[in-house]
């Protein structure tokens, strides 16, 4: 039997602002008049959202913001109630909905302890025999008996999720908590939800962005997408088709025009354009996985440059470095005059699994050498699937090392049995 | 009324944990501490009196700073638990958007928070009483009924307020506004004899007067008060007929007052 039965829910949201008293007033008269009245727009959060989830499953539900996680959050711990449809939960529900939602600025780190267990409905009795464990897990002993409005944002989450955990209910609601605290605490906690998990196999519904942690500890996945669900199982499957959409997003936005890229130049060289062009020799913005690719970078210089030294490197939409090519002495003891240059790197078999990708290019010069061109996610480009089995996702990591497997028996002499 | 009962008891944990929450907070970081809670009757009993000083109003022998002050002890009761009430929903918003318990565990809570400083003019109304020499009789064991009743009024006016107020910020405002109007009906400044004196015996508003008179007791306020300084000062029975017509009232209208915030309860998390 399912612990929750969520049927056809949909939750619809007035739009603006409630009317006042003029337009309450105007409303009326055209009701009186027969007339069309002004009705506010209305907006779906949740649209015939449906799904079982029996005891022990441990759930992720991904997706893009204002996709609809919390507001189906809300509706399993009966904070909102549905406008259409039905939610059914068999037991009781923690709900981590924002850790530290109880917590009061003006209380010490023990008193919150006792007020925040009362409103999660942890019987007084309870929390006291627990109450050296929360502390110890919260690691704010030192602390524990000053105000709240004194900790630092970091330790009152602490407090809020040493205090949530510490329940024992039957089903666990997640809200986006393990963005919070150190990485040490975060491992912690991480470690702590993971043994309350396996070991006490609870029923557990995390809501992240973290899509690595989510594939991690779930055994099913669902993506919410506008208030539908778009996707539901198979967490490595459900998470590709994830990264595929943010990605695409990703690929639109930085394709308008370069937000939040760094750009450093001093005029004496100018980038004028990255063409990305695959084995044909075409110029694509998509590749296919394991291409041989060539990147050609078109610079107008303006100055004779001494001594130049181009660098080249591959990172992610979220400015992680991946690669870096620099031409070093290949062309130290050239002088450029001034005029139009195509510097071109050929990449065979492009090493990087599928995904989302943007490319950095810096150029130095002068017997010193100084920097005089830098600018990061240039031409955002991305590696396609070639077969369906290959899901994209980041528990694989970025870069293909195009390895070779053998497999020996070590008895006796070395005699290959498979390659 | 039983659910209400029940709920007070299911949840008496964290009503508890609530209401200590709120005293805590509110004086943590005052000298006077709980002190502040009580000034407030004092101060309007030494106006008062001071006003009596010019005016001159009948009181039948007794000392009008004990007949006033037993007045605000339940008038001062159900006007703060009134205004904390219908605050009490939209002021804990950030827990109505988190997590899920019966939501008249608020107005519950802003209640019993006042019943402790309740406890506390009590204490300052004995003290009174012996500086007086008016000791308690028998009677007294009327009080908590009429706390009770004090409480049951209070709640009606609360939830259905507090449910109110969630949509219609104006709740808020107007509440002040109505319950110092209310202090005026009440027999809080002076005593009800006087009423009944002008209405009941000298018919002061002619045919109207039986009227007049019957309106003014349906504010539960009056039977209320007139019952605190009787069986406290007076010693006496309570007059029945003063408080019937406000009980019958509020008995009424307290089952749709719940079902009302009842009802409303499921969208609080959507609109506040």
């Amino acid at each position: 039997m399912a612990i929750i039965e969520v049927n056809h829910l949909t939750k619809e949201y007035q739009l603006g602002h409630l009317t006042s008293l003029k337009e309450t007033a105007l409303n009326t008269m055209r009701r009186l008049a027969f007339q069309p009245v002004h009705e506010r727009e209305r907006f779906k959060a949740l649209d015939d959202v449906n799904f079982h989830i029996n005891e022990g499953e441990v759930v992720g539900i991904i997706g893009h913001n204002g996709a609809g996680k919390s507001t189906l959050l809300k509706h399993l711990a009966n904070i909102s109630k549905p406008t259409k449809g039905s939610v059914a939960v068999r037991g009781s529900i923690a709900p981590l909905i924002e850790v530290g939602a109880g917590v009061n600025p003006e209380l010490t780190g023990r008193e919150n302890i006792f007020l925040n267990g009362a409103i999660l409905g942890i019987p007084k009795k309870i929390i006291q025999k627990k109450l050296d464990d929360i502390i110890s897990f919260s690691e704010l002993e030192q602390f524990i008996d000053t105000p709240v409005k004194r900790y630092s944002s970091g330790m009152t989450v602490k407090l809020g999720f040493s205090i949530a955990t510490s329940l024992d209910a039957d089903i666990l609601i997640i809200d986006e908590v393990l963005a919070v605290g150190d990485l040490a605490f975060q491992r912690k906690c991480f470690d702590k939800m993971e043994s309350m998990i396996v070991h006490q196999g609870k029923t557990v519904l995390l809501v992240s962005h973290n899509i690595r942690q989510i594939e991690r500890i779930c055994k099913r996945v669902i993506l919410m997408d506008h208030g539908k669900i778009l996707s539901d199982g198979n967490p490595s499957k459900v998470c590709g088709l994830f990264y595929t959409q943010s990605d695409d997003k990703i690929k639109t936005q930085s394709g308008g025009g370069n937000i939040s890229s760094r750009k450093e130049q001093s005029g004496e060289i100018e980038l004028i354009s990255v063409e990305l062009t695959n084995q044909q020799g075409n110029i694509v913005d998509k590749i296919a996985y394991n291409e041989d690719v060539t990147f050609n970078l078109k610079f107008k210089i303006n100055n004779i440059l001494e001594h130049p030294n181009f660098g080249f490197g591959i990172h992610t939409t979220d400015f992680l470095y991946l690669a870096t090519e620099i031409t070093e002495e290949k062309y130290k003891d050239q002088i450029l005059s001034p005029g139009n240059y195509t510097l071109s790197i050929r990449i065979p078999n492009f090493p990087f699994l599928p995904g989302v990708f943007s490319i950095r290019v810096g150029v130095q010069a002068g017997k010193i050498a100084r920097n005089i061109f830098y600018q990061e996610n240039i031409l955002p480009f991305q590696v396609k699937n070639t077969t369906e089995e290959r899901t994209q996702s980041m528990s694989e990591g970025f870069i293909h090392l195009n390895g070779n497997w053998n497999l020996f028996h070590n008895l006796g002499d070395t005699q290959c049995i498979g390659e | 009324m039983l659910r209400i009962a029940k709920n007070l008891y299911t949840y008496r944990e964290l009503i508890a944990a609530l209401t200590w929450k709120n005293i805590v907070i509110r004086y943590k970081q005052a000298y006077l501490g709980i002190l502040w809670a009580v000034l407030k009757p004092i101060m309007l009993m030494l106006v008062f009196t001071l006003v009596k000083g010019f005016v001159g109003i009948e009181t039948g022998g007794l000392p009008y700073p004990l007949i006033t002050f037993a007045a605000l002890i339940p008038w001062v009761f159900f006007q703060e638990s009134v205004s904390e009430g219908v605050n009490s929903v939209t002021s804990n918003a950030n827990l109505i958007k988190k997590i899920y318990f019966p939501r008249e565990v608020f107005p519950l809570t802003a209640m019993v928070t006042k019943l402790v400083e309740l406890v506390i003019s009590f204490a300052i109304l004995a003290a009174m009483m012996i500086y007086y020499h008016v000791m308690p009789t028998l009677h007294a064991v009327w009080i908590p009924v009429f706390v009770l009743y004090t409480m049951i009024a209070a709640l009606t006016i609360s939830f259905f307020g507090a449910a109110m107020n969630v949509y219609y910020r104006d709740i808020a405002q107007a509440i002040p506004i109505a319950l110092s109007l209310l202090m005026y009906g009440s027999p809080v400044i002076y005593p009800l004899s006087l009423v009944q004196k002008k209405l009941v015996i000298e018919q002061a508003a002619g045919a109207w007067s039986n009227d007049l008179y019957f309106l003014y007791t349906l504010n539960p306020l009056v039977g209320i008060i007139d019952g605190f300084q009787s069986v406290l000062i007076r010693a006496t029975e309570p007059d029945l007929n003063v408080i019937y017509p406000g009980l019958i009232l509020i008995l009424v209208i307290l089952p749709f007052s719940y079902w009302f915030f009842k009802r409303a309860e499921s969208w609080f998390a959507d609109v506040i």
